[in-house]
């Protein structure tokens, strides 16, 4: 079910028996260099703040009395970040269940991905592991979006703060969409979403029609408006944009055709290949949530030096030739005077740093970068006023980094929240690779337990859980995944489990339309995560990831 | 001053047609070539100019003007840019197969400039193809005619633009397999298509009405009557009728399409394209009388029970019946060849260069109503040309040059290994996905039983 992080809340007693509580809401950071804003040179200066409110900044401030002064000699002061478009702490809503009649030429709308009532909030957890992670890498407030199908709800703007606090900023911040088409009925493909996007969009505006009639004439017969148009009017008068989930450039286009043809307000998010697009995306003045990702360079490191055709090696060419030309599109977006935001769909925090360095040092200026990180996002979110940059009365929401934030050895020690001070450990400098948080040694048994799997695939994603256990001194268990008969999950048993090395390989059978076929997965394991490749026969491979949500405590 | 330039453009309806700025178009001077106009004869070492995308000038010595490229083409063979009236090159999805009608689905939402088909065909001489909605829906969705301006990175810039509306419909064993058989709705069997259409109609007829009705009486005074639901489906079915979209029918039994030459007639339905037809021969007459001809495949049947009574004479006895007919691919394959495909019917029905050249040229034109434009050479036609080494109907002919709009897209002598306009930065090879029959025609692509098994389970595309 649902978990409502913010009812935790408790009014605090008297006494505190947890000895948790804040001795004070009052921090004074002392004597460290400051960057207020993107392009600030930066300044040794003491910032105030009290109850989650900056209260001042500048050199020569008296630290009030109450204040618990954090030292901040070499130490480095920026606005904390802020995430145009997550799924941070979302948890993925009930299936619906098919009624008896069910039709899918033309199912009811929240069996077809068609929810734009739900609302982020009721499926946000701020007590979710993703939030620390996601604060740790700097980010303090995060647009999160409902899961879904076409248009999954309404999103919010959360503070990534402490779990007792409330985190919801703002409730309804835009409406979510997607090019999803639902499974096994109407509409079932990118072609059948835009269609059933632009029927749902005339239809909200005719049902306002009808209600303001309603409102003003006797005799007209009752309004019929029903809770997807209702969800929709402040869609279509325009009031909240549409928040547009697309990945390439031919998305892209799709949703700002939409736009000029229905004339909502629209933000893109998600970006991830947009280079023959960025014209467009500047003459449309759609603003845009960048994927805060790089792409992986497997593809590149895998090119051999030796022992390959001029063909091979042309095609290389070319594969770099894509893989530079990418790395440089942030730049590019700069360079043609957009200012963008991030988003961190379908990203890791433990990538950010190197996808931000790896942008800058394609081109992107440490200015742009940080703007997309704070002052830009902050913009299309209408927090301006609140959030983005460190300004006397603004939120206090700041990051304290040991080194200039877009050093490569630079590490963040405080990420600070609504005013509360988050400690994070910063290692020595030495030659240790950043990741060296205690990975334990790969065994057969720590490939034990409940895993969370994503498979990509040409159509989008899907995913589901693997259990794996020892039975009799064999491994064996079960996945989860997309029923083929409808909506909803279906399991098989899984066999043949091997595990040679870091290697984890199995395979399941699946049975759908009177056939039945073996799926084999395998990969690598690494600590609790595992990458590699499903694949099918006949039909190809397609890159599976998998994390260990809850390991086996069996030993 | 900027927003006065978009009023303008709003004023003019010109609002979605940013993009047709950027289609490029040429100048070019074809000299000495055998000249194969296709509506007008032959012309022995015939010179033809081009300026900025139409053709100025057929006839002899003509010089270049100043800063026009001239080709000698002596000893070899111009004619019009091959067109396939039948095909799914460039579309991202082909097939919204979740329910019997979808004409509100709309194929120019899907094209995809990407696909390296549209190179592929362009090496086969094919300038302008039909990318269709496919099979699985008795009513399917919109098509789209492409000009195949290959290295155009936004769609609008491959969509012919000023080419009519078509529509997909499909009769037999495909919609009756995906609903009747697979979801258990209508229609299972041939007289539920008939059902299936006839009713769509109608009901275009009343949504038509309750919107004139609604017009009529909105700005009266004390109106109580609301706008009824906006409903694509049926507008776009009410624009059939209207006479503003061209049906191009996936049909292979004689029964089945006189059927719905009959429910055509009623609905006074005059644009309406027989697609594959392989019992056309059959109805030939009343093919040529009523309709806008057929589209076919020169020798391809037997692939499921309903082709099995076929010709390779079927082109040439609806032909010489007087039904406008051309030959079509509906694969990725044969639209590399379609010049062989025409050669068939001399073959099989002995027709004349001229009637076999116009099955993939003037007629299908026709049939997508663009014969105004292309399909011919002629003086203010758009030049969508192609150079052959010999005649296009030898079985040695290769394809040496090919252009749209006069800008030249294929160069047999300039035609490098790798042509892919997108690749990937993480694949070393981009994966292949090999379909479960790959002689199978594209039209039912996405609804295989086992691909929709693994589409279902996987792919998160449904059908």
């Amino acid at each position: 079910m649902m978990i409502f992080g913010w009812v935790m809340q408790v009014s605090w007693a008297q006494s505190d028996p947890s000895g948790k509580r804040r001795v004070t809401s009052s921090f004074a950071i002392t004597n460290a260099t400051v960057i207020k804003s993107p392009g600030d040179i930066g300044s040794k200066a003491t910032v105030l703040f009290k109850d989650g409110i900056i209260t001042g900044i500048g050199a020569g401030l008296s630290i009030p009395k109450d204040a618990k002064v954090i030292s901040g000699d070499s130490l480095f002061v920026y606005p904390a970040f802020i995430d145009g478009g997550s799924n941070i702490g979302i948890s993925e809503p009930m299936d619906d269940e098919s009624t008896k009649d069910f039709n899918s030429s033309n199912p009811p709308d929240e069996l077809a991905g068609i929810t734009p009532w739900r609302m982020a909030t009721d499926f946000y957890s701020s007590a979710s592991n993703e939030v620390d992670e996601w604060r740790k890498v700097g980010f303090a407030m995060s647009q999160v979006i409902p899961e879904g199908g076409m248009l999954p709800g309404k999103t919010a703007l959360v503070s990534l703060g402490d779990p007792k606090n409330i985190a919801i900023i703002q409730a309804n911040v835009a409406m979510a969409a997607n090019f999803r088409g639902s499974r096994g009925m109407y509409p079932g493909t990118v072609a059948g979403v835009m269609a059933k996007f632009r029927d749902v969009y005339q239809n909200s505006i005719l049902a306002l029609e009808h209600e303001k009639l309603f409102a003003s004439v006797a005799g007209v017969k009752r309004p019929q408006t029903t809770p997807t148009q209702l969800a929709m009017a402040p869609v279509v008068q325009k009031q909240l944009p549409i928040l547009f989930t697309a990945n390439s450039e031919l998305e892209a286009r799709r949703a700002i055709s939409l736009q000029k043809e229905l004339g909502f307000k629209l933000i893109l998010t998600g970006l991830e290949n947009y280079e023959s697009v960025i014209d467009l995306i500047k003459s449309s003045g759609t603003s845009v949530m960048i994927k805060l990702q790089v792409p992986d360079d497997k593809a590149i490191k895998s090119q051999k030096e030796e022992g390959v055709t001029e063909a091979t090696k042309a095609q290389y060419a070319r594969v770099k030739e894509a893989y530079d030309q990418s790395l440089k599109q942030a730049a590019n977006l700069e360079k043609a005077g957009v200012s963008f935001g991030f988003s961190t769909l379908d990203t890791k925090a433990s990538n950010v740093h190197k996808a931000l360095s790896t942008m800058i040092a394609n081109g992107l200026s440490e200015k742009a970068a940080l703007a997309a990180l704070t002052t830009n996002p902050a913009s299309v979110l209408g927090i301006s006023r609140i959030a983005g940059t460190l300004e006397k009365g603004k939120l206090a929401n700041l990051i304290l980094t040991t080194e200039p934030l877009f050093k490569e050895s630079s590490q963040i020690k405080h990420v600070i929240v609504d005013g509360y001070v988050f400690d994070y450990e910063v290692k020595k400098k030495s030659n240790s690779a950043p990741n060296s948080s205690a990975t334990p040694e790969n065994s057969e048994n720590s490939v034990e337990g409940v895993w969370d799997y994503v498979s990509e695939t040409p159509a989008g994603s899907s995913g589901g859980e693997i259990t794996i256990k020892k039975e009799n001194g064999v491994l064996g268990g079960s996945i989860s995944y997309d029923d083929p008969a409808g909506s909803g999950k279906a399991s098989a048993p899984i066999k043949n489990v091997t595990v040679t090395g870091k290697n984890l390989k199995f395979e399941f059978d699946v049975s759908a339309g009177g056939m039945s076929f073996t799926v084999t997965v395998s990969g690598e394991v690494n600590g609790k995560s595992m990458e590699g490749t499903l694949s099918l026969p006949q039909m190809g491979s397609f890159p599976f990831n998998a994390t260990l949500s809850s390991p086996s405590q069996l030993n | 001053m900027k927003k006065l330039f978009y009023l303008l453009l709003a004023f003019f309806g010109l609002g979605c047609n940013f993009s047709q700025a950027q289609v490029q178009k040429g100048s070019v001077l074809i000299k000495n070539a055998t000249v194969l106009t296709v509506t007008k004869g032959n012309l022995e070492s015939a010179d033809v100019l081009v300026q900025n995308g139409i053709i100025t000038q057929i006839g002899k010595n003509i010089t270049a003007p100043t800063g026009v490229q001239a080709i000698d083409a002596t000893g070899k063979y111009l004619m019009p840019g091959i067109i396939d009236a039948h095909s799914h090159v460039a579309l991202d999805v082909v097939n919204e197969a979740s329910a019997p009608i979808t004409s509100e689905v709309r194929m120019k939402d899907v094209v995809n400039p990407f696909e390296i088909g549209i190179y592929r065909a362009l090496a086969g001489g094919v300038t302008v193809s039909h990318a269709m909605h496919g099979s699985a829906n008795v009513v399917g969705g919109q098509n789209a005619t492409l000009k195949h301006r290959w290295g155009a990175k936004d769609p609008a810039d491959i969509i012919m633009q000023d080419a009519p509306r078509t529509i997909k419909f499909a009769l037999g064993e495909n919609p009756t397999r995906v609903h009747g058989r697979g979801n258990g709705i209508q229609p299972r069997s041939r007289m539920g298509v008939e059902a299936v259409i006839r009713n769509g109609f109608n009901e275009a007829l009343q949504y038509k009405k309750a919107w004139e009705t609604y017009a009529a009486a909105k700005n009266t005074k004390g109106n109580t009557l609301t706008p009824p639901a906006y409903n694509e489906r049926l507008q776009t079915l009410a624009d059939i009728l209207d006479g503003k979209i061209i049906i191009h029918c996936h049909s292979y039994r004689a029964d089945e399409i006189y059927m719905l030459i009959n429910v055509a007639k009623d609905f006074n339905i005059k644009k309406l394209v027989f697609q594959h037809t392989n019992e056309g021969f059959k109805v030939a007459p009343e093919i040529a009388e009523y309709t806008m001809g057929a589209s076919v495949f020169a020798d391809w049947w037997a692939y499921k029970m309903e082709v099995y009574y076929s010709t390779a004479f079927n082109a040439a006895i609806l032909q010489r019946n007087g039904a406008i007919t051309s030959i079509n691919s509906d694969s990725a394959e044969l639209i590399r060849h379609l010049y062989h495909e025409a050669a068939k019917t001399q073959r099989y029905g002995g027709l004349t260069d001229d009637e076999a050249l116009a099955m993939i040229t003037i007629n299908p034109a026709k049939q997508l109503g663009i014969e105004d434009k292309v399909g011919s050479i002629e003086v203010g036609k758009q030049a969508d040309l192609v150079i052959f080494d010999s005649h296009p109907l030898s079985s040695y002919a290769v394809p040496q040059m090919t252009f749209v709009d006069g800008i030249k897209y294929f160069d047999v002598v300039a035609d490098k290994d790798d042509q892919r306009q997108l690749v990937s930065a993480t694949e070393m090879v981009e994966p292949i996905f090999l379909r479960a029959n790959e002689e199978a025609h594209r039209c039912m692509q996405d609804v295989e039983i086992f691909l929709d098994a693994f589409d279902v389970a996987f792919l998160k595309e449904k059908h």
